[in-house]
Formats: C-alpha cells, sequence, structure tokens
C-alpha cells in the first residue's frame, strides 16, 4: 500500500460561488442589466413589494423577475401579471440560492433585453446572505408585524445589504415597533445602510425606493 | 438546512484537485469549519456518509476543525471568544471589535496517495 500523504489544500468552500458571480455580473453588464437581490423572511411582503416596484417602473424599463422557492409558481403568476418577465425557480428543499442556481435563472429568463431583474431569493433571515448571487445590490425586506428587534437575532443579513426596506408601515400603529430604535440596531451592524420605510399595500415610501433604483442604474 | 450542499461543493473540490493531482486514494478530507460560517459541523458529519456514497469517496474519513469566533478588542487588543462573551470584551467592556476568525469554511488539507 502506498504510503499516505498530507496534500494542502486551503481552499475556500465558496470560492468556486464568488468566481461564478463574478462572471455573471461580467455577462449582466455586457448585456446592460441591472441584477438586485431581494432576501427577506417569509411574508414580509417581497412579492407585494415587487409587484409595487413593478408597476411604478413599467413603462420606462423593461423589468424581469427571478423568482425563488421550494416549491409552487404563485408568486411567478403574480410578477408576470404585474408586468414583469418572469421564471419560476425550484430549490427543492434547498434554503438559499447560490451563483450557479442563480445563472441557471438568468438562463432560463433570458436578460438581453431586459433592463433590470430582481432575484426574489427564498424566504429566510439566515442563510441566502451567505451567498454572493452575481447580483450589484443586495436587498432585505423587513416588515413590521416582524418586529424591530429583529438585527439583534439576525445580524448578518442586515450587516451586509445595500438598501433596508421596512415593508407594512400602514400596520405600525398595531405593533410595538419603533422606527428609531430599528435604525439604531442596524446602524450598529451597517453604518451606510439606506433605510427606507414603505408600504408595498398603499404606495407609501415607493418613490423614494424606485428613486434609487433608477440613481443606482445611471451610474452602472 | 444547507449543509449538504456545501459537502457537494466540497467533494466537487477535491475530486478536481485529485484528478489534476492524479492521486489514487483519498483517506481523510481536513476541514476547517468557523463558528460563524452559518455551517453546523454535526450537520455537516451526519450528510457527509450520503453525499459520499456511490462515490470514489465512500471509504473517504472527514475530519472537521472547529475554529474560534476571535474579535481583537479595538480598545484593548484583548483576542477574546464573541460568542462566549457576546460581543463584550472581558477585559475592559469594549464593543469594538475586529473580527480575526471564525468565518472560514476551507478545505485544509487532504491525506492520500
Amino acid at each position: 500500500m502506498d504510503e499516505l500523504k498530507i496534500f494542502t489544500i486551503n481552499k475556500n468552500i465558496h470560492e468556486d460561488n464568488a468566481k461564478v458571480a463574478n462572471e455573471t455580473r461580467e455577462i449582466l453588464k455586457s448585456h446592460n442589466t441591472y441584477l438586485i437581490n431581494v432576501m427577506s423572511s417569509p411574508g414580509s411582503g417581497k412579492t407585494t413589494t415587487l409587484v409595487s416596484t413593478i408597476n411604478a417602473l413599467k413603462e420606462e424599463m423593461k423589468i424581469g423577475v427571478i423568482e425563488a422557492d421550494v416549491d409552487s409558481d404563485v408568486d411567478a403568476r403574480t410578477v408576470q401579471n404585474a408586468g414583469a418577465k418572469a421564471v419560476q425557480m425550484h430549490t427543492g428543499g434547498l434554503c438559499h440560492l447560490d451563483a450557479t442556481m442563480t445563472r441557471a435563472g438568468i438562463n432560463e429568463l433570458g436578460v438581453e433585453d431586459l433592463d433590470l431583474v430582481f432575484l426574489e431569493n427564498i424566504g429566510n433571515l439566515i442563510c441566502p446572505v451567505g451567498y454572493d448571487t452575481g447580483a450589484m445590490k443586495n436587498v432585505a425586506i423587513l416588515s413590521v408585524p416582524e418586529g424591530d428587534d429583529k438585527p439583534l437575532k439576525y445580524p448578518k443579513i442586515f450587516s451586509k445589504v445595500d438598501v433596508l426596506i421596512v415593508n407594512k408601515i400602514d400596520v405600525m400603529e398595531h405593533f410595538d415597533f419603533k422606527l428609531d430604535l430599528l435604525e439604531e440596531r442596524v446602524r450598529k451592524l451597517n453604518k451606510d445602510v439606506l433605510i427606507i420605510p414603505i408600504s408595498a399595500k398603499t404606495g407609501d415610501g415607493i418613490d423614494l425606493w424606485v428613486n434609487w433604483i433608477r440613481e443606482e442604474m445611471k451610474v452602472r | 438546512m444547507h449543509e449538504l450542499g456545501i459537502v457537494y461543493e466540497v467533494i466537487k473540490i477535491v475530486d478536481g484537485f485529485v484528478k489534476e493531482n492524479n492521486l489514487t486514494k483519498v483517506d481523510t478530507i481536513v476541514l476547517e469549519i468557523g463558528q460563524l460560517s452559518q455551517a453546523i459541523p454535526r450537520f455537516i458529519e451526519d450528510c457527509y456518509p450520503a453525499a459520499v456514497s456511490e462515490t470514489a469517496y465512500k471509504d473517504t474519513k472527514l475530519e472537521i476543525i472547529s475554529l474560534p469566533a476571535n474579535g481583537k478588542c479595538k480598545l484593548c487588543n484583548e483576542v477574546y471568544n464573541i460568542i462566549n462573551h457576546r460581543k463584550i470584551c472581558p477585559k475592559c467592556n469594549g464593543e469594538d471589535f475586529t473580527l480575526i476568525s471564525g468565518q472560514e469554511f476551507n478545505i485544509k488539507e487532504i491525506v492520500g496517495y
């Protein structure tokens, strides 16, 4: 029997993911397509927020959505009805999307004629943030009923995103949710994050959010 | 539960290394997993047999080295485990630290021939 030897590899497990994600950004840039990764808990209003966003922007740009869920295509139908091109991905139980799965979604969607694509990640505050999907920007949505203590409990997602949308502000009075306390907790983790309070249902604050998207796309 | 996907990724990288270096057998795969890496060593160990069954690595052992979530205090330079000390420096009670380890998920080495 041959003698056992130690071979040093020292390779980060996410190195390949990062490579695919960087390639994705290059491909998207070559088509002039802007990809935004949207993450949140289940039920925070990701799909409703996207529908409001699509309605606000669809006259000025072509929009696509990659929906990722464990099962069903209810979200893809919803955003399609709002006027976006959509594909539904199923992760079969997996709790996040990685760069390879995202690329498959991009290929299926076909982004050549799209200006803006949203990746609606799996509803989960923990796993998705660990994976670079290839998006240009990362956004988290936190809804008022979830509570202002979530940055304390799930710090990683709040520390990594470019924008934090606080959704369902129309029901704020019924909940013990303090926006200033939330902001203080989030800033401790991420001093540069842009916090945008909205109600996807009433449309309140959507203008600030879509203006941010417009500005980002200008400098892309 | 994303550990199974991670284990498949490990096997893919090891397999690439094995082919590149013309190895015939891998006895052990050694991983370094940080306490903040979002991967739980026990779950990795649990799903490893399923991931390697019916592959060339079904007899390959898995060894996991856990790396502590260590921070260095920005005030007094004390190095402490930020999980055990809830992010507060045990020496000076400072709350500002630089993370120096804990986010790793590396394939450190493989033992084989």
